[in-house]
């Protein structure tokens, strides 16, 4: 039989087209011809599937080779149609039977020499495939643990041409890859700690506040405070993550090809840090079939934003509608893609250009620079960071004293109270921390008592404060409330979170 | 009237020689229809000016910039004018003309200018705010220069303490700047005080505009106040042409270690007067006599214990939260939750993120 067909499958977005690879080998003018909506680098295989098939020691004849990749509808990017091509071609040629490709799904790239490479998105597809109920996958052997996280199908990882060539015809036996138990157990490194900050109490009080009501955090200080050293230790007292959260996110590491072998389930909160001069693409994700960006990268972990003011504001404000839904919307002309962005934002700016404002005595900033400066930054964004906090200058007293603080482990200890609280008081609701509150759950959940009633409003009139600003700091007394495991909100906690109020910028650095 | 305000808005050419010419000819009308030739045979005037001068004519109506002014409702003072100032007289440079929007201090009103760096602390515009409102609560008349800083914050305080209070400019009355005083430059004319300025409307705010004006703001006053000022601050170009004129100066202490209270404490080494407290300056002013038995109950302060400590150590230079949990070992949730609490009762204020001062 000169025709075959193989199965594989290709990522849009996050979701998993399967795609049949179809080779016809018939007399006629020898050639190599591809069809099926390829884009460049899938049109190069030809050359790489012929190298290959010839270097594993197998002839090629002088024949008329078609390929087609269907649904032609759909486009097809990326290496890995390699090995499914080459393993359909030789099913042409009668090298493989047609019978032991059947249900069974291939992706994997070739080398001239033969060999396999790894490919991305491994995991998802392996997903897809389970749940189409396909028995068999084979993939590369760097991708091999990966895959082999999906329970239920068997997924062999192979080396090269030839070994794939022989597991199909039977002369070779493959193991199918079992499920990576150790290098699951073994993935959880040493996470920064928050003993390592010398004093800095303040910071580590409102990081608790904001990691137990899941609210949006803007750290204000001067350069080498240790804004990033706070921030990067959030991750670490985060609430462990669930295995449902964990394929969540390995899925779209693994989309992205950031998958490392030795640990290839994710099993801690992200942490991206991003430089100001992140597009709004490198953000939320593009392109012309969309790749998710930073904030789907992380997605239940800490997004962090160093230099508010140095990003560009269209860049700024793309990021208001994943804070709102947790998730991002990217539209084509060919169709709309949603990535998840559940995440929690950190961001940090200096109190002005210098640094310095409100030491006169060393800030050389006009009023006119920092208005300038924090102008960058709408109001809109700002308020929707809950949680703000002075991350003061490091004096020398506190980083030689001996006594270490806490450590992370002893807060997150305190933070997983105050979500189980919280998971007990929303169950059977959708909001899952008191961050997610809609205004008009406020008056359910966040009763306040006669004498709590006249402190806001008291506070309301004599801070100048917004709508918006009232309601974000009923959620942050809420929280507090939480951690200190109090039925009600009382003044006390109120009176904190009053403290932790966005800056506005009228009335800085006047 | 509409050739005086025609000769006196010829900026480029100074003062003194418009003075002469005016004295010389008569009246600006006089100078108007006066032929090139008579021009050019007066010895103080240079080929510039008289060119300058000449130009006027051609390109400038009258009428036409007289009628602007009034719709403008700005008043042109020249020197020769009876409402002019008499202060102003004394000074040894004092300007051809003003023009004011509202009106000018009232002859029989005492005259106070504050004034400060425009980069100032908290402390300096929180006594500026204090000294303006309690002087305008006496009916004294407070001068300064709008600028941002310790003279924003004295207009204020007298708009607070319901006085009427006067802004002299160094640009043209009709241009407000900085652009951000537009609310205080409105307030101020609400409230019967004056924008002055010694310059035509629509000049801008040049650089050296401004040391010029100062010496107004001292001349129309009897005494200056110096809140605040650097060792090289233009308030102390304004204290020492206060001295020229023959002005008293008093100067607020500051801690010897703020660099911006270094000319200030600098002028009270000098022999200014120093500011310990509003009424103690009225009192040697001798508007109001101080009252021995008053005693001011800010001191009668009723706080509880663990807000007297988070209070005690504050002061008016901004500290921050984390200095102050250090300081009275209390965590800082709880530093949090009293300083609000003193900021709610109005003892403290916020300037910055959780960054504290006393008021």
């Amino acid at each position: 039989m000169s025709f075959s067909t193989v199965l594989s499958a290709s990522i849009q977005g996050l979701k998993v087209e399967f795609v049949n690879v179809e080779a016809d080998v018939s007399n006629g003018l020898p050639g190599f011809h591809m069809v099926g909506y390829l884009s460049s680098e899938v049109k190069e295989a030809a050359e790489r599937v012929r190298t290959a098939i010839k270097n594993s020691g197998m002839d090629y004849p002088a024949k008329k080779t078609v390929i087609n990749l269907s649904p032609a509808t759909v486009r097809k990017r990326g290496a890995a149609f390699d090995l499914p091509i080459a393993v359909s071609i030789l099913a042409s040629l009668g090298q493989i039977r047609e019978r032991s490709v059947r249900n069974t799904l291939i992706i994997g790239e070739l080398g001239l020499d033969g060999g396999i490479q790894e490919v991305p998105g491994i995991l998802p597809i392996v997903l897809a495939a389970r749940d189409a109920g396909i028995p068999l996958c084979i993939v590369p052997k760097a991708n091999a643990a990966e895959g082999a996280l999906v329970e239920g199908i068997q997924v062999i990882g192979a080396g090269s041409l030839a070994e794939v060539l022989g597991f199909l015809s039977g002369s070779i036996a493959l193991e199918p890859e079992p499920y990576p138990e150790d290098k699951v157990n073994s993935c959880i490194k040493e996470m920064p700690d928050y003993s390592d900050i010398c004093g800095q109490e303040t910071i580590k009080r409102a990081v608790e506040v904001a990691v137990a009501g899941g609210h949006n955090l803007l750290f204000v200080g001067p350069p080498g405070s240790g804004k990033t050293m706070a921030a990067k230790r959030i991750p670490g007292i985060l609430p462990p993550m669930t295995m449902e959260e964990s394929m969540e996110i390995t899925k779209i590491y693994s989309i992205m090809g950031r998958i490392d072998a030795k640990a290839p389930l994710i099993q801690q909160r992200p942490f991206r840090n991003v430089h100001h001069t992140a597009t709004r693409a490198a953000l939320i994700g593009g392109g012309l079939i969309p790749t998710p960006g930073e904030i789907s990268l992380a997605h239940r972990g800490v997004l962090f934003l160093d230099e508010l003011p140095e990003f560009q504001r269209a860049v700024l404000e793309v990021l208001r509608e994943p804070l709102e839904e947790h998730k991002i919307r990217i539209s084509r002309t060919h169709g709309n893609y949603v990535f998840p962005a559940n995440f929690m934002l950190v961001a940090a700016l200096n109190p002005c250009p210098c640094g310095c404002y409100p030491d006169m005595e060393r800030c050389t900033c006009t009023s006119g620079q920092i208005q300038n400066y924090l102008g960058k930054i709408s109001q809109a964004f700002l308020d929707r960071l809950e949680i703000c906090v002075e991350a003061p200058k490091v004096t020398y007293e506190s980083l030689s004293r001996e006594k270490k603080g806490e450590n992370s482990s002893q807060i997150r200890e305190r933070v997983c109270r105050a979500r189980d609280i919280q998971n007990d008081r929303y169950k059977g609701t959708k909001i899952a921390t008191n961050a997610m509150l809609q205004v008009k759950e406020l008056d359910k959940y966040c009763r306040l008592g006669k004498e709590e009633s006249r402190l806001i409003e008291q506070a309301f009139t004599a801070l100048g404060l917004t709508a918006r600003t009232y309601h974000k700091i009923l959620k942050v007394s809420r929280t507090i409330a939480d951690l200190d495991q109090a039925e009600s909100i009382c003044v006390k906690h109120i009176k904190e979170a009053i403290g932790y109020r966005t800056i506005d910028k009228k009335y800085w650095g006047r | 009237m509409k050739y005086e305000y025609w000769f006196a808005q010829i900026a480029r050419v100074n003062d003194r020689k418009k003075y002469f010419l005016r004295e010389y000819l008569g009246t600006a009308k006089d100078i108007f229809y006066i032929e090139e030739m008579k021009l050019n045979k007066m010895e103080f005037l240079n080929e510039q000016d008289v060119n300058t001068i000449m130009q006027a004519k051609k390109t400038l109506d009258p009428d036409m910039l007289y009628k602007d002014l009034k719709k403008k409702s700005i008043r042109f003072i020249p020197w020769f004018s009876e409402e002019f100032p008499e202060k102003l007289c004394e000074i040894p440079t004092p300007p051809y003309a003003l023009y004011v929007k509202g009106s000018i201090p009232e002859r029989t009103k005492k005259t106070v200018a504050i004034v400060g760096a425009r980069r100032c602390t908290h402390y300096g515009e929180k006594y500026a705010l204090e000294y303006g409102e309690k002087l305008a609560q006496c009916d004294v008349s407070v001068i300064s220069g709008l600028a941002r800083g310790i003279d924003g914050a004295g207009h204020r305080g007298a708009l607070m303490g319901k006085g009427s209070t006067y802004a002299v400019l160094g640009c043209g009355v009709d241009i407000c700047y900085p652009r951000e005083h537009i609310g205080l430059y409105t307030d101020i004319l609400r409230q019967q005080g004056g924008i002055l300025s010694e310059f035509p409307p629509g000049t801008p705010p040049v650089g050296c505009n401004f040391p010029r004006r100062n010496r107004i703001i001292s001349g129309l006053s009897d005494v200056v106040l110096v809140m605040e000022a650097g060792e090289k601050s233009g308030s102390l170009i304004t204290a020492d042409m206060a001295l020229e004129q023959g002005r008293d100066i008093y100067a607020l202490p500051g801690p010897v270690n703020s660099s911006l209270s270094r000319g200030c404490n600098q002028l009270i080494r000098q022999g200014a007067g120093i500011l310990l407290s509003p009424e103690r300056l009225l009192d040697e002013l001798g508007i109001l006599p101080i009252s021995s038995g008053e005693n001011t109950d800010k001191n009668k302060k009723v706080l509880e214990t663990g807000e007297n400590m988070v209070y005690s150590r504050l002061c008016p230079y901004p500290k921050n939260l984390s200095q102050l949990a250090e300081e009275t070992d209390l965590p800082p949730g709880e530093v949090l939750e009293k300083l609000v609490s003193l900021e709610l009762q109005g003892y403290v204020k916020e300037i910055s993120k959780n960054y504290y001062v006393t008021l």
